[in-house]
């Protein structure tokens, strides 16, 4: 099988990785480069749950080929925050019992992290609208859209 | 989807060199939302893909003193965000707000969603009241100018050549005295494929109608315009009796079929209750 | 937390850490994605897994030819039916305690008939994923199609296509009988008659059915797996041959189950190819055969008759119910039975007929989903109470007001209920918050009303004597550790019960590791189904935890020369009531206890009530320990030229008994709520001869973040449940009235009643055009 050779960011790292035209960046992420945090819902693009920031847009990986993320930063929940040094929108999901089962949480923080890094106060709409392509089932929204809005509000310019 | 070779063209030359070269069925990708879910189901199985997505020289929106130019990679996100669409032409800002969801607007393409071609493309139907131009460049020939209304043939199907991509889509700046409505209507309120939607544009004086153009998605084998109701339309009194009447004709235009997401009867029913909707919705923006 | 109102019941106790609103324990990993779902796991030299299934809803499988796959390099191992040591057992429900009368076959792998598509017909272990599609693409297997039944009502008529093996495709059915219908409806000045249908609906976890299975010391098969039932190891182990003692199920945290996981989907086929491989397997089903071939909520065709005097006093009714059980039995006849003995509602009514019955089709088999039957008849017998208001002029509060239960009162199955129904309360209360109705916004908006009511029960029916185990200690640094078989589905099961430790110990919640759902390690604590965890293994973790604490006074009151009642555990101390300065650090405590030799850990084990089976013939018996009560209100705007329904507010008011940790509780009502409206509006697992159409999520739509609106809840806490503390379960009862709220609204919106969900725009649209 054909592969090329390319480059992307991670979090941060630099990365060589051989990949295969067909390959997508869920699976890449997922089963070359151990970023288990990118979930895999539904494997093309109906549920969000592998939505990653590719230079700070918000995308389903699942419908990128890894080959267009060549050269590209790409950051997952793990390089929003972690355990020693979490994001106001971490903190405030856990705060606020947004998150039960968790899978979808990933996604919904990317989506909300792409939405707060262009608006600082948003709508309760367009909150909705920001996570309008991320699905839950557990929590009914409600206190997703909280946590959200919540940070919304403590943001300095 | 083994066995697939990938292509990244440094520019358009490079890439109609490579087509020329390959045999075997080959494929553009530009945001990757239709194309990428098609190979992974196998109902396409490309010997090589050409990544258009790099061509940076395709991203743009253009407002000159007549028309406004898209180029075909401008993605959805970028047409829901921009001003200049907002003010010029607010039915494709609507239009493109519904489409898929916020994290495929951010991917998908404007010329990715017309070559796919789906009779159900979101961008088509306000593109259409728009009469909107594709330009295109193919291989060793310089390209075409293809009016909207005559590129699509069925479903995903379009004139376009093996070898053809499109680089623009180009519209002139409706008139001020030119006001539009635009109407999905869907099972749910995101990612929701259309079961009908509809794009007017018309233009009125002193409340009777000039111009009409009307496209509707979802209703037929492709967009289609109502080139029938439009006539029906120009030089009538817009009152209420008369849109009445002229709005049940588009049930005698369009072919919609029944599916697990509507009967044909609730297509046809609807076409022209939304219709009215969107005549009156488009009237009363000209009277703002 | 600002809009939930809390309405409280006086009581004496004061809590430290219980009916505080806490962020969960597990919510932090999740948060940083450091939590391992059943996908993430990877084991060094794993094998990955995929199934063939079945290309036909029926057919007869005249030969499976695995050669070819067998030989494509990279291939370990290919198996069929005649590979698996024990490929049929009969499925008896009940972990501890036999019931009988009540058994389904349960097939590994399809063996000469298939039942439904997506049925499983052979296994594939391979060095890759793709290697593994290949292999299953070149297994030939030759069927010859029989015609099959898709329809339960066709099903049930002599001569019918037999599904199974039997000679009727009915399963079993059941009675219902109190007073004399006949003569309660001779006394009634009204009679509503109605068919209400319901569809086939998919859990939708965002997560899909995942599990990795290896072989251990000994030849012990582990496997670790997203499942709601860590206790299916008995029936894994029976199909292998093996011991029960060597075969080991650790659950993982789960990714949304709703009653999905609670069968067996990848453990038995992990197992198998663990075995066979001597190798670490893996196997996770994609979306669109997770939608394909798990379980799904039982379609019911509901015929109601229901009578009442002009006053609004319920005299009789009648009903009908019949389930699609699909191509295999598994929880079918359970979940008859909770329809059957739901079928009357939350009312007090003299004279009712039941008879159910659940049969066999080629559809794909239906088994547990949150409600487990009664989400069904809570849409016929809501949509009823609506009808009968209609044609008596009264309000839909005023019906239901004149026929509700009261404590002391009986269900039509004779059991009296002993505990506080908190019925017409929360109607009043939901409808008080839900006001006035809003104006319309354009001439085609219709505006609407509607409220529906429930009791729902919580932990499992009574006769299956259910158990739970816990296992609670304090180590010597006065850290504590819960260890619980409980499988954790993101309702904060584990979380409770740190809470729960934290509240006898006094300690702080983040002092309390829970360690779950292994079922080598943590005593059995039982299903994660049924609503039943909080009750149980909470109830089991109060019992250990109330004991480690009595032996930990004890030693302090020795050492303080004082009697227990004058100690209490806050704050990591021991603390004299009357003289708040004199304390023992609980880290001191503990050491003295352990130089005593006092053991400072204790398993308890709860026991439900254990009571006889019900007289199956007249439906006459005590079914369930306690129902939860609540009623939905909801306000709807209806385009009546497009039927499309917006929700404009969702108000839940249920009596939770006491909420443990209100997030979550707010949490579990909230989400039930939006799946309910899913249910309402939206969801349809539409199957045509047997195959589905709605394959994926493109297809199968459940609730966005735009279709959704703020679900307010407001909790009573009556402290009257049996859980700890008198903690009622939600987590079904939350979803159960939902969809009868939403459609009482959408016909108070227009004057047309819809008999049949999901109520989408297009039925709508037609109903309008009929009257």
């Amino acid at each position: 099988m054909k592969t090329y050779s390319i480059h992307i960011i991670l979090n941060g790292e630099s990365i060589k990785i051989d990949v295969a035209a067909q390959e997508t960046l869920l699976e890449t992420l997922r089963d070359k480069l151990g970023a288990t945090e990118v979930k895999n819902g539904c494997g093309k693009g109906d549920c969000g749950s592998c939505a990653v920031l590719l230079d700070g847009v918000a995308v389903n990986s699942c419908l990128t080929l890894t080959l267009q993320a060549d050269g590209k930063e790409i950051t997952t929940i793990k390089g929003i925050g972690n355990d020693e040094n979490p994001h106001p929108l971490q903190k405030s999901f856990i705060e606020k019992g947004a998150i039960q089962c968790g899978f979808c949480t990933a996604g919904m923080i990317v989506s909300a992290k792409a939405l707060l890094d262009t608006n600082l106060r948003p709508s309760r709409e367009q909150i909705r609208d920001a996570i309008s392509g991320n699905l839950c089932r557990c929590t009914g929204y409600k206190k997703i859209i909280d946590a959200i809005q919540d940070v919304a509000f403590e943001s300095k310019p | 989807m083994e066995g697939m070779d990938y292509l990244r063209p440094r520019n358009l030359r490079d890439a109609f060199n490579a087509i020329e070269k390959t045999k075997g069925l080959i494929k553009f990708i530009a945001g990757g939302t239709n194309v990428i879910p098609d190979i992974r189901a196998e109902t396409l199985s490309p010997k090589l893909i050409v990544d258009l997505s790099v061509l940076k020289s395709l991203y743009y929106i253009k407002e000159t003193n007549r028309t406004i130019s898209i180029g075909a990679l401008t993605t959805i996100s970028e047409i829901v965000k921009s001003d200049v669409i907002r003010r010029v032409a607010p039915i494709l800002s609507s239009a493109a707000h519904q489409l898929g969801n916020t994290l495929t607007r951010n991917r998908a393409t404007l010329g990715g969603n017309l070559a796919d071609a789906s009779p159900a493309a979101d961008m088509a139907p306000p593109l259409l009241a728009l009469e909107a131009l594709i330009h295109t460049k193919c291989g060793q020939e310089s390209g075409r100018k293809i009016s909207l209304d005559k590129f699509f043939l069925g479903p995903n199907k379009t004139v376009l050549a093996k070898d053809e991509i499109i680089t623009k889509i180009t519209f002139l700046k409706p008139k001020e005295s030119a006001h539009g409505s635009y109407i999905k209507l869907g099972l749910r309120d995101s990612m929701a494929i259309s079961i009908v939607s509809l794009a007017v544009m018309l233009q009125v004086e002193n409340n009777v109608c000039q111009k009409a153009r009307i496209a509707l998605g979802a209703v037929a084998p492709t967009p289609v315009r109502s080139y029938r109701v439009e006539k029906e339309l120009e030089g009538r009194e817009m009152s209420i009796k008369n849109i009445h009447e002229i709005a049940v004709l588009i049930e005698k235009e369009i072919s919609p079929i029944s599916d697990i997401r509507a009967s044909a009867e609730y297509r046809k029913y609807e076409t022209s209750v939304l219709l009215k909707r969107a005549i009156q919705q488009a009237l009363e923006r000209g009277k703002k | 937390m600002s809009d939930t109102k809390k309405i409280e019941t006086p009581h004496k106790k004061s809590f430290k850490s219980v009916g505080k609103p806490q962020p969960r324990h597990d919510a932090r990993d999740k948060a940083f994605g450091y939590t391992k779902y059943a996908d993430d796991l990877s084991i060094l030299g794993m094998l990955y897994a995929k199934v063939l299934r079945s290309e036909y809803a029926a057919a007869n499988i005249l030969s499976i030819d695995t050669k070819k796959a067998e030989k494509l390099p990279g291939v370990r191992a290919v198996l069929t039916a005649k590979d698996v040591p024990n490929n049929e057992t009969i499925t008896r429900f009940g972990q501890t305690h036999s019931v009988g009368g009540f058994e389904g076959l349960y097939r590994v792998l399809a063996d000469k008939k298939v039942r439904f598509k997506g049925e499983a017909i052979a296994l594939v272990a391979a060095e890759t994923i793709a290697i593994a599609e290949k292999a299953v693409k070149l297994i030939r297997a030759n069927y010859d199609p029989l015609p099959g039944v898709f329809d339960p009502i066709e099903a049930m008529k002599p001569g019918a296509y037999q599904v199974g093996e039997g000679k009727s495709n009915v399963i079993c059915n059941y009675k219902v009988r109190k007073g004399d219908v006949k003569k309660g409806f001779s006394l009634s000045d009204v009679i509503v008659e109605n068919t209400y249908r319901v569809p086939f609906v998919d859990h939708a976890y965002i997560e899909p059915e995942s599990g990795v299975a290896w072989t251990g010391e000994d030849g012990i098969i582990n496997i670790q797996a997203s499942t709601q039932v860590i206790e299916h190891f008995r029936e894994i182990a029976d199909v292998l041959g093996f011991p029960h003692n060597k075969v080991r199920v650790i659950g993982t945290m789960i990714g949304g189950g709703f009653g999905g996981k609670e069968d067996i989907t990848v453990e038995t086929y992990l197992a198998l190819l663990a075995w066979k491989t001597k190798k670490p397997v893996k196997l996770t089903f994609t979306r669109e055969e997770s939608v394909l071939s798990h379980s799904k909520r039982h379609p019911y065709i509901m015929k109601y008759r229901t009578g009442a005097t002009k006053d609004g006093k319920i005299m009789a009714l009648e009903a009908e119910l019949i389930s699609d059980a699909g191509g295999y039995v598994y929880l079918s006849p359970w979940v008859l039975l909770y329809s059957t003995v739901g079928a009357t509602g939350p009312y007090d009514i003299p004279h009712v007929k039941v008879d159910s019955c659940t049969v066999l089709t080629n559809n794909t088999f239906s088994s547990a989903f949150r409600g487990f039957g009664v989400p069904q008849v809570c849409f016929a017998y809501e949509s009823q109470m609506d009808e009968l208001a209609r044609l008596l002029n009264l309000s839909p509060l005023e019906i239901r007001t004149r026929n509700y239960l009261r404590k002391g009162k009986a269900l039509a199955t004779g059991r009296v209920l002993d505990h506080y129904v908190a019925l017409p309360e929360t109607a009043e209360k939901a409808l008080e918050a839900l006001g006035k109705k809003r104006r319309p916004r354009s001439p085609a908006e219709k505006i609407g009303h509607g409220i529906a009511s429930a009791m729902t029960s919580y932990g499992r029916m009574v006769f299956l004597h259910d158990t739970s185990r816990s296992y609670v200690g304090i180590e010597m640094d006065g850290s504590v550790t819960v260890r619980c078989g409980v499988q954790d589905l993101g309702g904060g099961q584990a979380s409770s019960l740190a809470q729960i430790a934290a509240e006898e110990l006094g300690v702080p919640m983040d002092d309390v590791r829970v360690y779950i759902a292994d079922t080598a390690l943590t005593p059995l604590a039982g299903t994660t189904t049924a609503t039943r965890q909080l009750y149980m293994s909470g109830n089991a973790t109060l019992m250990a935890a109330k004991e480690v604490k009595k032996r930990l006074l004890e030693k302090a009151a020795q050492m303080l020369d004082v009697v227990i009642d004058d100690l209490d555990l806050k704050d990591r101390k021991v603390l004299l009531r009357r003289k708040p300065g004199k304390t023992i650090s609980l880290k001191n405590l503990v050491r003295a206890c352990a130089s005593d030799g006092i053991p400072l850990y204790k398993v308890a084990q709860f026991n439900a009530p254990f009571r006889e089976l019900i007289d199956f013939k007249k439906g006459q018996g005590q079914v369930f320990p306690d129902f939860t009560f609540g009623t939905h209100a909801v306000e709807v705007a209806v385009d009546a030229e497009t039927g499309k329904v917006q929700l404009l507010r969702l108000i839940a008011c249920l009596d939770v008994g006491k909420a443990i940790n209100p997030l979550s509780v707010e949490g579990q009502l909230e989400g039930g709520a939006i799946q309910g409206m899913g249910y309402a509006l939206m969801e349809d697992v539409i199957l045509k001869n047997g195959v589905t159409l709605t394959p994926s999520f493109s297809e199968y739509l459940i609730p966005t973040s735009l279709d959704v609106v703020d679900v307010e809840c407001i909790m009573l806490e009556s402290r009257d449940g049996v859980g700890p503390y008198g903690a009622k379960g939600v987590g079904e009862p939350s979803m159960v009235s939902i969809a009868p709220a939403i459609v009482n609204a959408v016909c108070d919106a227009l004057g047309v009643r819809i008999f049949e969900l999901p109520v989408t725009p297009e039925k709508i649209v037609k109903a309008l055009k009929k009257a």
